[in-house]
């Protein structure tokens, strides 16, 4: 079925018809759920956390008054439940001896080398945002996942845009040196 | 963007594949449709929105019903005196400073009229920022 748009769902659930508010869920549940995933590096609580922001945004509808799209508004709520939930609940610092040296160790009994290189590279980066503020982690999965500008990223998350360009440049020089450390045990240990 | 910023931004975009974000897992929808049919709270989404605008809506409706009384209704200065919640007004209205309406209204309505429309008109603005206070988008 065609998705009609945000507004018109939601005219639908504010008319009294909740059983609509699936399609808006099915429409941003990925994006939602990966942002939460980036901010929190756990599939359970992110899963958790997407779906408390839904249940929020349910909630919340009615006083959602179409200054800025649903999805702004919507991720919005995902990113500040998500900091939240990883500011209360500190995790210990990953070492980098916790991330696997070789490549290898990503292949699994169907996957090709090429795939599980690309495994080996998501997972990095995993382990890299994990090392990285909450806050910045955030910032990197709305720029780089999401591809949103400076300006939409600064509607989320209520920092400016100025402070945005000098957060994601620190988020990324960490996760460069972060990376390249990673990368240069690995050719140790191939050595 | 200067060299090193450019740098950077490219090693990680080596890593980062945008085409491979985390997906939600199955049953989400549903999982959180079921927390939604808990909460019953399409009634009070519902009712908060018709609850916003009942207060300016109820005000609206006076003021003009006012003016057109004041406009239109046909009366004598006695009829309406015999009244005592106008009496009662009448004698509010000599304490409060005066406002010549005879250039706005018929003579036989009292001029407490124009207090009492201001009153609602105030009281309105001040429902508005109160709501607006307590009811800001999160």
């Amino acid at each position: 079925m065609d998705y009609k748009g945000d507004i018109y769902y939601i005219e639908q659930i504010v008319a009294g018809n909740s059983n609509s508010f699936s399609y808006i869920v099915d429409r941003h549940k990925n994006k939602a759920y990966n942002l939460a995933f980036r901010i929190c590096g756990n599939h359970e609580e992110a899963e958790e956390l997407a779906q408390d922001s839904f249940v929020k945004a349910y909630r919340s509808l009615g006083g959602f008054k179409m200054k800025s799209s649903f999805a702004t508004w919507l991720y919005r709520i995902v990113y500040n439940t998500a900091i939240s939930h990883v500011r209360i609940k500190k995790k210990g610092i990953l070492s980098l001896e916790d991330f696997p040296a070789d490549a290898t160790d990503f292949i699994g009994t169907n996957t090709s080398e090429e795939e599980a290189d690309r495994e080996y590279r998501s997972s990095l980066v995993n382990f890299a945002l994990q090392k990285i503020t909450e806050e910045e982690r955030g910032l990197i999965s709305l720029y780089y996942y999401d591809d949103m500008s400076t300006d939409e990223i600064s509607d989320i998350t209520g920092i400016s845009k100025s402070n945005i360009k000098v957060k994601l440049f620190r988020a990324r020089q960490k996760m460069q040196e972060i990376i390249e450390k990673v990368e240069k045990k690995k050719l140790m240990y191939h050595e | 963007m200067n060299n090193q910023e450019k740098h950077t931004e490219d090693i990680l975009r080596q890593y980062i594949d945008p085409e491979r974000i985390e997906k939600a897992p199955e049953g989400f929808t549903s999982k959180v449709m079921s927390r939604i049919q808990l909460e019953k709270q399409p009634l009070i989404v519902a009712h908060s929105i018709r609850r916003k605008n009942l207060v300016p809506l109820i005000s609206s409706a006076i003021v003009i019903l006012l003016f057109a009384a004041a406009f239109l209704l046909p009366g004598s200065e006695s009829d309406s005196m015999s009244l005592p919640v106008l009496k009662l007004l009448k004698n509010i209205e000599s304490s409060l400073p005066e406002i010549n309406l005879s250039s706005m209204f018929r003579p036989t309505l009292p001029s407490i009229l124009m207090y009492v429309i201001i009153g609602i008109f105030v009281l309105t603005l001040f429902d508005r920022a109160l709501y607006g206070i307590f009811h800001r988008e999160k």
